[in-house]
């Protein structure tokens, strides 16, 4: 079980590799989240319910002092739902395009490690948020691009 | 969240008004509230109606309220942020964060629909705080 990933608070680092990526679990899939974007992983923050959200969205959770809408990343990816977790998880990222980006929380199953994902190698995406799928070891994960997560649809 | 503050309500507005409704919090400036009033007799509700820069007398639109939490005297508002707004459809003045709650602060001329909701139960109003002078100008329950 990865623990804790904290990237501080200057945002996305340039020292790692492009292709590193989190994977974590949602539901029933796996999907790989840019590591440059994860801003800290936490063992699933309290969320308040927002009346009047789509099913994607979880609430709001406080996180140092300021609020922070929680997405559910199994209802993002459309993930059929998994057993229950035993140690779910808050990924902390930042999401939108780099020069209006912002943090939010997703709600994931567990954070699972870090590996390197091969762009060449991924497949079959939506072009937007869900890159698309790519092998990694004997899985297949779905990656994800979160700077299309940040934008209005 | 990333975001620069909208503005805090201790400038001279009188602070906010704190609201739980549908497991939320909400907030909605002091100087924005029309009048509160208590809800039918066993519904715990509340009707609070909010308006900006109505005259006095003027009538506000409802919204109704689980539980009135308090007042507190300033909030640091962070506007919107595209990613929620993509989730959530609805018009707001910000999000704050009060005791470790984060909450919503209402945009009184929007009003989110969740708070827009139905009318109370036919227990009628037991007790109101208005802004009118009589209590009774900006009563619209009938």
């Amino acid at each position: 079980m990865l623990r804790s990933v904290d990237h501080g608070g200057a945002g996305p680092r340039t020292g790692l590799s492009a292709g590193s990526y989190l994977l974590v679990q949602a539901g029933e899939y796996v999907c790989a989240l840019p590591l440059r974007s994860v801003r800290r992983v936490l063992r699933a923050l309290t969320v308040h319910p927002l009346p009047g959200a789509t099913a994607e969205l979880k609430g709001l959770a406080e996180f140092g002092g300021e609020p922070l809408p929680i997405l559910d990343l199994a209802r993002l990816v459309g993930a059929p739902p998994g057993a229950n977790p035993t140690y779910p998880v808050t990924i902390v990222a930042w999401v939108g395009p780099e020069d209006g980006r912002e943090l939010i929380g997703l709600a994931a199953d567990a954070a699972l490690e870090v590996a390197d994902v091969s762009l060449a190698s991924v497949v079959a995406g939506d072009g937007g948020f869900i890159l698309g799928e790519a092998p990694v070891g004997e899985q297949v994960v779905r990656v994800l691009n979160l700077e299309a997560l940040g934008q209005e649809r | 969240m990333v975001g620069s503050t909208l503005g805090t309500a201790g400038s001279g507005k009188g602070g906010y008004l704190l609201m739980r409704h549908g497991g939320a919090l909400w907030g909605v400036e002091n100087a924005a509230v029309v009048s509160l009033t208590r809800g039918g007799e066993g519904g715990g509700r509340f009707l609070v109606a909010v308006g900006a820069g109505e005259p006095a007398g003027e009538l506000g639109i409802d919204l109704w309220i689980d539980e009135i939490v308090g007042v507190v005297a300033e909030l640091a508002v962070r506007p919107l942020t595209a990613a929620l707004r993509r989730f959530w459809p609805e018009a707001a003045g910000g999000l704050a964060v009060h005791a470790e709650m984060p909450l919503v602060v209402v945009d009184p001329r929007r009003p989110p629909r969740a708070l827009r909701g139905a009318l109370p139960d036919a227990g009628g109003d037991v007790g109101r705080v208005g802004r009118d002078g009589d209590g009774e100008g900006a009563h619209r329950n009938a």
